[in-house]
């Protein structure tokens, strides 16, 4: 039933799409949950290798199974970096399957996340075609924007074969100031003045105790240190040194802070809405809370899937949507709202039916 | 050829007051072009709702009656989106024009598309806040008329697109389904609805509220005009810049002709013996741009400048951005009759574009003005002609067609940010296969099943005109349609 | 924009109206500046839509009574050539048009008549004086009067100030400085003659002598704004006559009048009179101009105290004839004052010469909007440089139920240096 299909290139990838009825893309297997479904599994670690990089141009073209390391550590050697600042990286998370999940990392704060920078994709469809939509320049508006579309479509309406994305410079220095809230309002309302200051901050992150607010702040070093300055006489808290910094963002960048065994969800939140979103779901028990990107993110680890019901009916009782990343939970909670346009949509990009429903 | 259902147009009227269902012909008249001027097309009317529900009715009308529409803005598109269809009728959204909400504290504001995008900005800014895409026309194009075609502006390398500052969407799909995607948060779970619905040429259906990013207005702004003798050098001075690691806001090349036009029209003044000048504008934390602001200087420095004239106050800062966004338009003074194009190319191979443009046009015997995003490789030829003379139009079509050719086989694009429209439509098959036509084809008739919205834009073939290099379209031979 | 108008067809105007035409390239710009836009939210009232509408007439392409509703819409502000970044002269556009149009037009009687009345009153300050003691004896039996009547009594104030003779020849006060000939107005004579001996106050004191010739008329303005050539010739003839002196300049108080006689030549086109009112125009300029380009001699004292003035471009100083800098530049030369900017500064108030009676309901819209953004301000005297804008801001700042001052740039710099 779950036969592994592990194409080796792209022209493989057509064949194996072609041939199998109905299939699931699986990339580094990071999200396990997204690809839970009844369906062969068809996995693009072979397809990996950084097609084309050019620097000057801000833009690097790779093939959808190659790991994000790689692809940072491509991009670190020319003094670039990915500012969607992608999860799961040491764990093996690879570009499709970050794209596919829509998964973006505290660095999002700053610049936007993958769906900002995002160029072009090539893709196979349902029909087993490959096509190409997007482009490979950073400013292109040929065509309809289905290179957006495909950032958080789980696999769903084509397996993604190559990507091309936008990329920045890496800024000359960085620093991580953790401020300690005394309250989740008072966390809610540094993150809201942080993200309405002149500091232009990396990444606004409340970390799973609930109290702690890091703050990454990147540019030349002296002007950092002015900066660092100036927030650390507006609120409690200390400058990290560089070891406790790595610490800190990976431990965040791989969920280590997660239960390894129950459901992993990431909620779409505001900075409004995070202080009852925490009240009404810490209470459950053992629940562990990553907000993420200024407020706009949460990231949910719940113990086992007894409280997923409870957790189901706090999202709606906010109006919230979530979607499990691992774990034994349905695949969405919260909110949701069926359109017939997602079937049209759906329908128009895999006529055959041979990738799961979005539902599913 | 579009048919017209019968005794539509009294329907249609039982709809809206008389006062805002247009009908008669100089009312027509008036609404026949865009920002394309050399096509005009009449429609069967024009409605002007001012409501979201008047809006959604009379889709749902267009749909029932399978009657075409067009919506438009404020008419300011350069590749004719908003140019009518004969056969179809005008939905004009400038009434809906309400900015319904800002939230400063979210940093977000809800809109309705017929709002100015200078207004959001200007609604924004006692927040100290502002909305980033900035186009040309921003002082008169509207929020809908951005979200359609993803417009750009000067600020897209760092800051993106359009697209990249709705969070969410309220809109009437050409299906009559009314969707609600996004919202308040910056992140989406699922597909990005939001994105695919960005950039769709109004072939999908009609926004109705946007939900809008707003970005902090940085602290502090360093802005330098730089002079060169020569393009070649004004374009290496922007690789030198971004070969730094520095990333400014916004990079800009104007040529000599834009700076003559641009000199006419507002008074700018330039540094004199220059073929190109440069904008570069650094943005952020005054100790920041303090440091960046030095190793700018020392790169335009090393770029060996005519002259360099960094902007001392908010009032020269602007004066210089004044200059450089009534360039297009201002080139009215060079020449009335003018093609404006919007190709993109590799940003390093920006000077060999320029040099190639260069001789077309001197093959063509016609005259190109240049005025593009350094920073993100999208440029703008001008190409002027003389609309009296006898040919002269076609010229400067041949002319804007090798250019776009040029830029598809550098690895560019046909359109950097003002879409297919009607203008590049015979293009699209250069820069896509056949199979990605008909996808994309398929998409949108997932949107619009009974092709009613915007039909005859985009995609090749079908009833507006494609770029003819000779003679008159059937259309036009019918006197369906006309181009001046 | 190309079109196929034929100018040899249309007479001496055609030229100008057909370059004007031709400069257009339907950008846009220009809708984001123009108050009917703002007010009617649809493009044949913009000055693109309007081009359209003009060039269609012109070209033989559509009806004449077509256009009309549009084109008599039109403030005819002016406000869309600064906003056009490709240069159309809209004002030879729209005035020539107006004078073809005018046999063509259909008006209704009672238009006709109240269009009769006003050129045959406001011009003449004999007859302005008597017409406005009678408007305003009819004010008290409003509801008798016709509707297309009623414009002109509510505009008409109570009762007007006694009139004021001006001397032929004002001499300088201490040494000659210069010599400038004074356009007196014609309608600013009747409403408010404290304009005039304010001017010559303030001109003479900083040692400019002022002639004013007893041959002069009106301008001719609006005549030529509404679309009677022959009239405007008529009077753009007499001043050639009056103002042939030698002085620095000829000197104009009321932005209505310095733009109008900015377009004698445009007015007698092919005409004898073609070159010299050429010359003349070159010779015309706004008295706070003037008087910026001289230098003031005496600095003015002011009232001792600080003083917020709201300042409001006219659009015929403004946008006709360039003038923003030089009226807040000599306001801000009395000490203590403060000058408030306007929110929407770049709509007209309505005025726009006899637009509040033609229009009265986009007239009284925008007369609101601005009256409302001057009380925002919080200032504590609202000053332009035209007449037209002074009576109707007052007008609307009173149906506000605001008693705010109203004066000319001249007479506050008068009252800074008693």
């Amino acid at each position: 039933m779950s036969a592994q299909l592990a194409p080796g290139s792209i022209s493989e990838l057509v064949e194996a799409v072609r041939s199998t009825q109905r299939l699931i893309p699986v990339g580094g297997n990071t999200k396990p949950r997204l690809s839970k479904v009844d369906a062969a599994r068809l996995t693009i670690a072979g397809l990996r290798g950084v097609t084309e990089y050019e620097p000057s141009e801000f833009t690097f073209t790779g093939l959808a199974g190659t790991p994000i390391a790689e692809i940072a550590d491509a991009l670190r050697q020319r003094g670039q970096y990915l500012p969607f600042d992608p999860m799961f990286v040491e764990a093996g998370a690879t570009l499709g399957g970050t794209v596919a999940s829509g998964l973006s990392g505290p660095g999002r704060f700053r610049f936007g996340g993958l769906r900002d920078f995002i160029l072009g994709v090539r893709f196979v469809d349902g029909a087993g075609r490959l096509l190409r939509m997007g482009g490979k320049v950073v400013k292109n508006a040929a065509g309809f924007d289905l290179p957006k579309f495909f950032v958080g479509s789980l696999g769903r309406f084509g397996v993604l074969a190559e990507i091309t994305f936008k990329v920045f410079p890496q800024r000359v220095a960085s620093r991580t100031i953790r401020l300690v809230a005394d309250s989740t309002e008072t966390a809610a309302s540094i993150a809201i003045q942080a993200a309405s200051s002149r500091w232009e901050p990396d990444a606004i992150e409340c970390l799973p105790d609930g109290k702690s607010v890091c703050l990454r702040l990147a540019g030349p070093a002296d002007a950092l240190d002015a900066i660092s300055r100036e927030i650390l006489s507006s609120w409690k808290g200390e400058m990290l040194a560089e070891t406790e910094t790595e610490k800190v963002w990976s431990e965040l960048q791989e969920f280590r802070w997660a239960t390894a065994q129950g459901p992993l969800i990431k909620v779409a939140l505001t900075p409004a809405t995070w202080p009852s979103f925490d009240r009404g779901v810490r209470e459950l028990n053992g629940t562990r809370i990553h907000i993420s990107a200024g407020g706009n993110v949460a990231f949910v680890s719940l113990t086992d899937c007894t409280v997923f019901a409870k957790f189901d009916q706090e999202l709606r009782k906010l109006g919230l949507c979530g979607l499990t990343l691992r774990g034994d939970a349905p695949l969405w909670c919260g909110a949701r709202t069926q359109t017939k346009i997602t079937s049209a949509v759906k329908q128009a990009l895999d006529p055959e039916n041979r990738f799961p429903s979005l539902a599913d | 050829m579009l048919v017209v259902p019968d005794g539509v147009i009294s329907r249609l009227a039982s709809l809206l007051p008389r006062e805002r269902l247009l009908s008669h012909v100089e009312q027509l008249a008036a609404y026949e072009s865009d920002g394309l001027t050399a096509f005009h097309s009449r429609p069967l009317a024009v409605a002007i709702p001012q409501t979201a529900e008047e809006v959604i009715t009379l889709v749902r009308f267009c749909k029932e009656e399978r009657l075409a529409f067009v919506a438009r803005g404020s008419g300011t598109s350069l590749s004719g989106g908003s140019l009518p269809v004969a056969g179809g009728i005008v939905i004009a959204l400038n009434r809906l024009n309400r900015i319904l909400m800002v939230d400063p504290a979210l940093r977000i504001a809800v809109v309705e598309p017929g709002v100015v995008n200078t207004q959001v900005t200007t609604a924004a800014a006692p927040h100290g806040l502002h909305f980033s895409p900035d186009p040309s026309s921003q002082t008169i194009c509207t929020i809908g008329g951005n979200v359609a075609f993803n417009s750009g502006g000067a600020h897209c390398l760092k800051y993106g697109m359009t697209s990249n500052h709705v969070l969410g969407l309220k809109a009437v799909l050409a299906s009559g389904e009314v969707v609600e995607w996004g919202g308040t948060s910056r992140e989406t779970i699922g597909p990005d609805w939001c994105g695919l619905f960005g950039g769709n040429e109004g072939l999908f259906g009609i926004a109705l509220e946007i939900t809008l990013q707003l970005l902090q207005r940085a602290e502090c702004f360093h802005t330098v005009l730089a002079g060169y003798r020569t393009l070649e050098q004004a374009g290496d001075a922007v690789s030198m810049i971004v070969a730094s690691g520095l990333l400014p806001g916004a990079m800009e090349i104007m040529d000599a002709l834009a700076l003559e036009a641009a000199t006419a029209a507002v008074h700018a003044e330039y540094p004199p013996g220059c073929e190109a000048v440069l904008i570069v504008e650094l943005e952020g934390p005054r100790e920041t741009v303090e440091i960046e602001r030095a190793r700018l200087d020392e790169i335009l420095a090393g770029s060996k400048p005519v002259q360099t004239r960094p902007a001392r106050d908010a009032e020269e800062r602007q004066a210089i951005w004044k200059g450089r966004k009534c360039a297009f338009s201002a080139v009215g003074r060079l020449s009335p009759d003018f093609i404006v194009q919007d190709g993109v190319v590799p940003r390093r191979r920006l000077g060999e574009a320029l040099r190639r443009i260069g001789e077309m046009s001197k093959e063509a015997g016609l005259r190109c003005a240049n005025v593009f995003h350094a920073g993100d490789g999208n440029l703008h030829p001008l190409i002027l002609f003389e609309g009296s003379e006898h040919g002269a139009l076609e010229r400067a079509e041949a002319l804007a067609g090798r250019i776009l050719r040029m830029c598809i086989e550098m690895g560019g694009s046909i359109t950097g940010e003002h879409g297919i429209g009607v203008e590049k439509r015979q293009y699209l098959p250069e820069m896509f296969t056949a199979d990605e036509i008909d996808c994309m084809k398929r998409l949108r008739a997932a949107f619009d099943p009974l092709e009613i919205a915007n039909p005859g834009k985009v995609f090749p073939g079908g009833d507006a005109p494609a770029l003819q290099q000779r003679g008159l379209h059937p259309l036009e031979q019918a006197g369906v349609l006309s181009r001046e | 924009m190309q079109h196929s108008i034929q100018p040899q067809k249309i007479g001496p105007l055609g030229e100008p109206m057909a370059h004007a035409v031709q400069a257009c390239v339907h950008c846009g710009f220009c809708l984001a500046a123009c108050p009917t836009y703002s007010e009617l939210g649809q493009e044949m009232d913009t000055p693109r839509g309007r081009i359209i509408l003009m060039k269609q007439v012109l070209e033989g392409n559509l009806p004449w009574e077509s256009a009309q509703p549009h084109v008599d819409r039109c403030l005819g502000c002016l406000a869309c050539e600064p906003a056009c970044p490709s240069g159309v002269p809209y004002r030879d556009l729209i005035s020539p048009f107006r004078t073809i149009a005018q046999r063509h037009f259909k008006r209704t009687a009672g238009e006709k008549l109240r269009r009769l009345l006003a050129s045959q009153t406001i011009p003449y300050p004999k007859r302005f004086r008597l017409a406005a003691f009678a408007g305003g004896l009819a004010k008290r039996f409003r509801p008798l009067v016709p509707s297309v009547l009623r414009p002109m009594i509510d505009l008409v104030p109570s009762s007007v100030p006694t009139a004021q003779q001006l001397s032929r020849m004002n001499p300088a006060k201490g040494e000659r400085r210069g010599r400038v000939a004074l356009l007196a107005g014609c309608a600013q004579q009747v409403l408010d003659p404290d304009i005039n001996a304010a001017t010559i106050e303030v001109l003479t004191r900083n040692g400019v002598e002022v002639v004013v010739p007893a041959e002069q008329g009106c301008c001719g303005g609006l005549a030529w704004h509404t679309g009677d050539l022959q009239t405007a010739r008529r009077f753009a003839r007499k001043n050639l006559d009056a103002f042939q002196l030698d002085v620095d300049a000829i000197v104009t108080n009321a932005a209505g009048c310095g733009s109008a006689m900015h377009e004698y030549h445009l007015m007698l086109r092919s005409t004898e009179d073609e070159k010299r009112a050429d010359t003349i125009r070159k010779r015309v300029i706004d008295v706070s101009v003037f008087l910026q380009r001289l230098g003031l001699r005496e600095a003015p004292r002011g009232a001792g105290q600080p003083q917020k003035i709201a300042y409001h471009d006219a659009c015929h100083l403004a946008n006709a004839q360039g003038v923003r800098r030089e009226p807040r530049q000599l306001l801000r030369g009395i000490p203590g004052v403060e000058i408030c900017e306007l929110a929407d500064a770049h709509l007209c108030c309505g005025s726009a010469g006899t637009y509040n009676l033609d229009q009265p309901e986009i007239a009284a819209s925008l007369g609101e909007k601005k009256a409302r953004a001057v009380l925002t301000t919080g200032a504590e005297v609202l000053v332009s440089g035209n007449i037209g804008c002074l009576t109707q801001l007052r007008s609307h700042l009173a149906k506000l139920g605001s008693l705010l001052p109203v004066r000319h740039t001249m007479q506050v710099l008068r009252d800074a240096y008693r």
